[in-house]
């Protein structure tokens, strides 16, 4: 008698257990989802559009997509062919490492063949780089060929935002999703979707 | 490696008093093993306050609490803000479901003398958390900033300009404007989100170390401790480990399916609730058509319309919550419960429930000249039933209180 | 029992105001009979609200309303605490055609809250108040309000706009569905008389009494492009479509609540079976 009702006992302890228990991932949803990005945020965080056609050759111009700086550059044909000098400096020359986008279409790694479009953040902790295109002996590196440098941690990246080998940058930078219609560009978007 | 969480829990008790505290107050301490329903309403009443402190944490959050983005931003939440509105809701059906809980909590208190000797201090530690209820309800309503936020507000805003002397210079200082401006709903906000609530929680602390240390009452009101085992717990007790807490369980069940058909199907409450006039943003300029409060204010709102003068309004609002404090020292009665008590308690009880139930109704209806007899009635049958308690309890027959549950 | 209480008759002086207070309790009760005095409903003149009830998962009908409040409505009102893009997803339409048939202003993203295409300024100056955001106009009036007040709209020449409403008399709103309703009028009708019993009262031959009575609304036939039925189903749909605009979760508000009510039923069950059991320990 007494065992049969310890059985019945433990059998209902883990019921009721297992029910309450199940409660609590369907509880805490609410919770944990009202902290993604809202509905106000997202539309804050939609696509911006420059008008790149003013930009000079060997220009970089910074615009801020989500608040977060996004740099666009305008290569020369001459900083193009240096990109081949500094090959051999790359952590991953082919954006092996990330989600590449738009990957082997062009060497300016965006959609176009004259300018870069590069997420301004670096992979390391989140400062953003600077931009230098100056081919000359940098007091971080003697044989800089033009490229990006990062004040806070010196992080070192080409003038397509390839990052270099032993630094503490991980990955290169992203590309984000972006588009051409003639002279506009779009940050933001892919152009397929809309 | 099996010691080591023993060891590690050796070390804090003999640092913090973990396990003692655990065993007194929680897993060993005896609650009398025959009661009712109505004894539930206390732990419901804490299942609720712990709803409102994370929905609440969570509101904060998003909301906004400036003159212009507040009403926005309740729709923000509403909207835009992912199970924004799950968290909103349930934090307005929190509130009502709050008073009702208490409500019921404090008619058990009435109905079986949990105010009698030697728990006068648990009951005005629970008259005071009441108080505090009312306070922090009010504040939050002001919050999203609607017409009924703003009305209400003005309304009992207003009452502080009845003070002789000082009124209209208090008036002015509560609202920090010359109207409810954002400035009032800031301050209100820091009081809604800070102030109360620690206070609230300190007050609960204290009503439930009062209650452990007299021990909880029962249906019958028998004193439990008067007869104990060989290890001095009384016979009629049982340890609240598991039997109380399975008892809570079930009523959280109940509770919570109540409190989701409310939340999910109904949350406006038909209105009274949430009230459709704060689905409007305030507007200092126009008074909406009927101007009620939220459900669980409207007995008093009743109570002060019934009296013709503005003073004299607040002192009957204010003695009616006042009252409630100095009830264990009305009762005369030798029997603690309804049970035992005589005819004329019960007839007194069962006549100031309707009256305050009918006052609640005539508080959120506009008013016609019946409607303010009755409010007048009704005043007096509630004040009366305290009043009289002390004549009533004394000198009516009671029934002989039996020594065992 | 009665002696046990010694409830006699000769009162003791403490028993008095006993009495007063339950003579006063009683006078309680027999008021609450009276208490339902009539109170001017909400839809004024036009008596009982029409009762709506709404169908959130209606995606047809809610297009439907879309389409009307697009076309018609938000000329001048907003819709400001909703998004375009929620709102396309909500009711199912494909955003490119959501944008092209329903959006006007091109420059217009999905994102954007629907802050409405008219200036404060001119509407004022137009009629008199600016007209009114909608977004919340289901929960402030309710939907059996805006469901008749659509519809209660008839000729008033005395007015700005020649019309004037049943529902919000004086409303300054024009009539702008008048094509598809035609033009409503207020008039009178002989109605029967209804006898004490609830029967219709007849003279001596049998034939029914009636009486005049005014206040009915009636469209002339072929004045507008719809039928009644039609122009019904349109405010219906309207209506619809602000009720979803009201409170745009509402639909799945209702659906998570069947599945928590589920849930905390079954764990009231398990809780109560293990009470049950307990509960032999000192029983």
């Amino acid at each position: 008698m007494q065992e049969k009702d310890n059985t019945r006992r433990k059998v209902l302890i883990g019921l009721t257990t297992a029910v309450s228990l199940s409660g609590i991932p369907f509880a805490a949803t609410p919770f944990i989802a009202s902290w993604n990005p809202s509905a106000r945020a997202k539309a804050a965080g939609a696509s911006v559009k420059v008008d790149v056609s003013k930009m000079q050759y060997g220009q970089q111009i910074q615009v801020a997509w989500r608040k977060q700086p996004v740099f666009i550059i305008r290569h020369t044909e001459e900083s193009l062919k240096g990109l081949e000098v500094t090959l051999s400096k790359l952590r991953d020359p082919n954006s092996e490492d990330i989600e590449e986008l738009y990957r082997g279409q062009n060497l300016t790694r965006s959609k176009s063949k004259e300018y870069s479009v590069i997420a301004g953040v670096c992979t390391h902790l989140g400062c953003s780089p600077k931009y230098h295109p100056e081919v000359e002996p940098k007091p971080w590196d003697a044989s800089w060929a033009g490229g990006f440098f990062c004040p806070c941690h010196g992080s070192m990246f080409d003038m397509v935002g390839r990052v270099f080998k032993g630094v503490p940058a991980p990955t290169n930078l992203p590309v984000p999703p972006h588009f051409f219609n003639g002279s506009i560009l779009t940050i933001g978007e892919d152009g397929e979707l809309a | 490696m099996s010691e080591m969480p023993g060891k590690l829990f050796g070390w804090l008790n003999s640092r913090l008093p973990i396990l003692n505290t655990y065993e007194r107050h929680l897993s060993k301490h005896p609650v009398p093993s025959k009661v009712n329903f109505w004894y539930l309403f206390g732990a419901l009443a804490s299942v609720v306050l712990i709803i409102q402190i994370i929905s609440g944490i969570w509101l904060i959050m998003p909301y906004s609490n400036t003159e212009e983005e507040a009403f926005a931003s309740i729709e923000y939440i509403m909207r835009d803000v992912d199970y924004g509105w799950v968290i909103r809701y349930m934090h307005t059906t929190g509130a009502s479901m709050f008073f009702a809980v208490v409500y019921l909590h404090m008619f058990r208190g009435l109905l079986y003398g949990s105010y009698q000797k030697p728990k006068e201090l648990v009951w005005i530690f629970g008259c005071a958390i009441y108080l505090a209820m009312m306070a922090e309800g009010f504040l939050g309503y002001v919050l999203p900033y609607g017409q009924m936020s703003y009305w209400g507000a003005q309304v009992i805003i207003s009452l502080f300009g009845a003070i002789p002397y000082i009124g209209d210079s208090l008036e002015l200082w509560v609202r920090g404007d010359y109207y409810i401006s954002g400035i009032t709903v800031s301050r209100f906000f820091a009081l809604h989100v800070v102030a109360l609530p620690l206070v609230l929680i300190a007050l609960v602390f204290l009503h439930l170390v009062a209650l452990h240390e007299v021990g909880a009452g029962n249906p019958e009101g028998v004193d439990i401790e008067e007869f104990l085992d060989d290890d001095g717990i009384p016979l009629d007790s049982v340890p609240f480990f598991p039997y109380k807490v399975l008892n809570a369980f079930v009523a959280i069940g109940v509770f919570m399916t109540v409190f989701a058909i409310i939340m999910f199907f109904f949350p406006e409450g038909g209105g009274y609730f949430i009230e459709m006039a704060n689905f409007e943003e305030a507007n200092p300029l126009v008074t909406p058509e009927h101007i009620a409060p939220v459900w669980y204010y409207s007995p008093y709102y009743a109570m002060l319309r019934a009296v013709p003068d503005k003073l004299g309004g607040l002192i009957i609002m204010g003695s009616a919550v006042a009252i409630l404090f100095v009830v264990p020292w009305l009762d005369n009665s030798k029997a603690a419960s309804i049970r035992y008590k005589g005819i004329y308690s019960k007839i007194a009880l069962a006549f100031f429930a309707i009256s305050f139930l009918t006052l609640g109704y005539l508080g959120t209806v506009g008013v016609t000249e019946v409607r303010k007899t009755m409010s007048v009635i009704c005043t007096f049958i509630y004040f009366a039933f305290f009043l009289l308690m002390p004549i009533y309890t004394k000198f009516e027959q009671t029934k002989e209180v039996p020594k065992r549950l | 029992m009665m002696n046990k209480h010694k409830f006699s008759f000769n009162f003791k002086w403490w028993q008095m105001p006993m009495f007063g207070f339950f003579v006063m309790s009683l006078a309680c009760i027999f008021f609450l009979t009276d208490v339902n005095a009539s109170e001017g409903g909400p839809c004024k003149d036009y008596g009982e609200c029409d009762k709506f009830k709404y169908s959130l998962n209606d995606m047809e009908s809610l297009q439907s309303g879309a389409s009307t409040f697009m076309n018609y409505c938000y000329g001048c009102h907003s819709l400001q605490y909703s998004r375009w893009g929620r709102v396309a997803t909500d009711l199912q339409i494909p955003e490119e055609i959501f944008f092209d048939t329903l959006v006007f202003d091109k420059s217009i993203k999905s994102g954007d809250l629907m802050t409405g295409s008219m200036s404060k300024d001119a509407s004022v100056e137009w009629f008199g108040v600016a007209p009114p955001d909608l977004t919340l106009v289901s929960r402030v009036r309710g939907d059996d309000w805006i469901y008749s007040y659509l519809r209660a709209y008839y000729e008033d020449s005395s007015k700005q706009y020649g019309v004037n409403n049943l529902v919000y008399p004086g409303t300054a709103m024009p009539n702008v569905l008048m094509a598809l309703q035609g033009s409503q009028k207020l008039i009178c009708k002989n109605i029967p008389i209804i006898a004490g019993n609830g029967g219709e009262k007849r003279d001596q031959a049998g034939k029914a009494l009636t009486k005049e009575k005014c206040g009915f609304l009636e469209v002339p036939e072929g004045s507008g492009q719809l039928t009644k039925d039609e122009f019904d189903k349109v405010i219906y749909d309207l209506t619809n479509f602000l009720v979803y605009v009201g409170e745009p979760s509402k639909a799945t508000r209702e659906r998570i609540g069947w599945y928590v009510i589920f849930y905390f039923l079954i764990f009231t069950a398990v809780s109560y079976m293990l009470y049950r059991e307990y509960h032999k320990d000192y029983h």
